[in-house]
């Protein structure tokens, strides 16, 4: 009865007003910035060549990285020191694979790897610390920790990983069914593959976060206590979301090993695990677009002003961030985004 | 019987100067309940001051204690500026403290360069025991050590002040309407620890050398012997918890490389704090 009661509501409601609200819903201030921000990341190798266009992958890689940590902090409420751990694996992963397997499924085969091995590590940890209800201060540790031994691994173990001297990876080519294969050595073909795994990590992230899953999440965040009350088993439910966040790191590892062609111990070190913090916490961790323009705006002004004035830029990134902490809690592309809405409220 | 020795030694001094740099932030942490990740930042500009200062001609001794009312003084400056505003908020203060240690890090690197330092052995010379022996600089900092947890020690638990700060950590309420002054009870506890970390980081600069990292990884250290060890046994549970940390990492470099016994005794820190939590002489 009241199923029809809703029916007729809707076939009563005019239908340019219906289509209005849904607009509206689609055309948040959210969706239009990653709107913007994805044709012109399309566009960018039209208008410029040469190093951009070769630095700029790097930096959306970054960006993904940036992504899995909102996923964590901004979704479920806990923070990661120990991403780029993640990020590190899935570079190594597909280093050390293209060295030992030589055929040509071999990048995809690295892929995988990372994918995976991110995954597990993520998993197995997780799972083992929060099944404790390991939370807070003490999972930052723990991620901590988790970066310093990758980094220690990373530098001892010589053979497998080439130890402080890093370790150089040539750009890969990918075979595709039907014989085509695609090859990474051109710029321009690196950066559209970047571009599109991008695209579908947010794409990805997004559909996550409107999930049912991605709503437990949120509750954890709000007070994981009266989730589990609610009966959800909020340390598989935490541990599922470190697991997605390692492998996507991983992931995104991978393909910056290919891409940058030379992977150090310094990634999985504490200092660039930190850094992704301050990207995330600068650029807004309730948003995966606040994380993804905070990690490529940052990364390009680092770029640039680390040739010009190196210590004074990291220190104004310091004081941004403790900033940030202070007074936006949003950051600053989440607050940007709450302008609308706040004007929106002033109007109403 | 000479390698039981000189190991017996060698795991006391790991023990004693992981409980020296770790005390600073096992203060503030058991204490005022924040996780100071700025702590390494502390230790390092403990070290540079110290360098400083011997560099220009002033004593040893003289220069650690400056070194120790310096960086007490950036604490005091940080607390009243920021961290004062969030004691309500502990992670809050774990992410500033963090921005911090990104500061203050750099403001080293403009200062002093990122080249590494090294300060002169103010006490050159081993004490020897039969075949065993301890530098004899390295014995006078475990002494420290030792002297600055007992002090610690008698300040909180036999001491009018030590009651009226445990009594706030208890009951912030009761202690506030028995006349407490706990906004200032609170700065002192963060200024203290930050000059016993500046104490520490003055102290150990002889030992290792100087660079502007150097705190990061005694901060995990640290942290990994505070938690460890016990939130709510300060004294005992820094030095169970230093013990644990430094002397497991000595026992295990005997049988592997020392980077790598240090990972080992992180992840084994890792099995501690999942199976028990609170620490090994801490209570809920």
């Amino acid at each position: 009865m009241r199923e029809a009661t809703i029916s007729t509501d809707v076939e009563t409601r005019p239908p340019r007003q219906e289509m209005r609200q849904r607009l509206a819903r689609w055309a948040s201030a959210e969706n239009l910035l990653a709107a913007i921000l994805f044709v012109v990341l399309f566009y960018v190798p039209y208008l410029v060549a040469g190093y951009t266009v070769y630095i700029l992958p790097q930096y959306m890689l970054f960006g993904v990285l940036a992504m899995t940590l909102c996923l964590l902090w901004g979704l479920g409420g806990m923070v990661s020191f120990g991403q780029g751990a993640f990020f590190a694996i899935g570079a190594y992963a597909l280093g050390i694979t293209l060295q030992r397997v030589e055929t040509q499924a071999s990048p995809w085969l690295g892929l995988l790897v990372a994918l995976a091995l991110g995954a597990a590590v993520a998993g197995v940890i997780g799972y083992f610390l929060f099944s404790a209800d390991v939370r807070d201060a003490y999972f930052v540790l723990v991620t901590l920790a988790i970066s310093t031994i990758v980094y220690v691994i990373a530098n001892s173990q010589s053979d497998l990983t080439g130890g402080f001297n890093g370790m150089f990876i040539e750009r890969v080519t990918f075979a595709v069914p039907g014989g085509v294969s695609l090859s990474m050595a051109s710029d321009l073909a690196m950066y559209y593959t970047v571009f599109a795994f991008t695209l579908l990590a947010y794409l990805g992230f997004r559909l996550l976060q409107a999930s049912s899953f991605g709503r437990v999440l949120v509750g954890i965040r709000e007070n994981e206590d009266r989730t589990r009350a609610l009966g959800y088993n909020t340390a598989l439910y935490k541990t599922l979301a470190f697991a997605i966040s390692g492998g996507v790191a991983a992931l995104a590892g991978a393909l910056y090993a290919t891409d940058a062609g030379f992977v150090s111990p310094s990634l999985g070190g504490v200092l660039f695990s930190t850094s992704v913090v301050v990207w995330v916490a600068v650029g807004g961790r309730d948003y995966f677009v606040g994380g993804l323009i905070g990690a490529i705006a940052i990364s390009m002004l680092s770029n640039k002003l680390n040739s010009l004035i190196p210590e004074f830029w990291q220190l104004l990134l310091g004081v941004l961030f403790v900033l940030v902490i202070v007074f936006f809690r949003r950051g600053l592309i989440g607050s940007l985004l709450l302008v609308p809405q706040y004007l929106r409220g002033r109007r109403g | 019987m000479e390698r039981i020795i000189s190991l017996g030694l060698e795991i006391g001094s790991a023990t004693l100067i992981l409980a020296l740099v770790s005390m600073g932030l096992a203060l503030i942490f058991g204490l005022v309940r924040v996780i100071n990740m700025g702590h390494g930042a502390m230790l390092a500009l403990g070290a540079y001051l110290a360098w400083t200062l011997t560099g220009n001609g002033v004593p040893f001794p003289l220069a650690v204690v400056l070194a120790t009312v310096g960086v007490g003084l950036v604490g005091l400056v940080f607390e009243v500026l920021v961290i004062r505003h969030f004691y309500e908020h502990p992670f809050e203060t774990l992410l500033i403290s963090w921005g911090f240690y990104l500061v203050v890090t750099e403001l080293i690197k403009i200062i002093w360069g990122s080249t590494l330092k090294n300060i002169r052995n103010p006490i050159p010379g081993t004490f020897s025991i039969g075949e065993a022996g301890i530098g004899r600089y390295e014995a006078v900092v475990c002494l420290v050590s030792l002297v600055l947890l007992l002090g610690t020690g008698f300040v909180l638990y036999r001491t009018s002040v030590g009651l009226k700060v445990r009594a706030m950590i208890q009951n912030r309420e009761m202690a506030l309407m028995l006349g407490v002054n706990a906004p200032r009870m609170y700065r002192s506890v963060f200024v203290a620890g930050a000059a016993m970390a500046g104490l520490a980081g003055a102290l150990i600069a002889p030992m290792f050398s100087i660079e502007p990292d150097m705190g990061t990884l005694w901060l995990v250290r640290s942290f990994f012997a505070v938690i460890v060890g016990g939130l709510g046994a300060i004294v005992g549970g820094t030095l169970v918890g230093s013990a644990l940390i430094g002397g497991g990492t000595v026992l295990f470099a005997l049988v592997s490389k020392q980077v790598f016994a240090q990972t080992v005794v992180f992840a084994l820190a890792v099995l501690a704090l999942r199976f028990r939590p609170v620490g090994l002489l801490g209570r809920r």
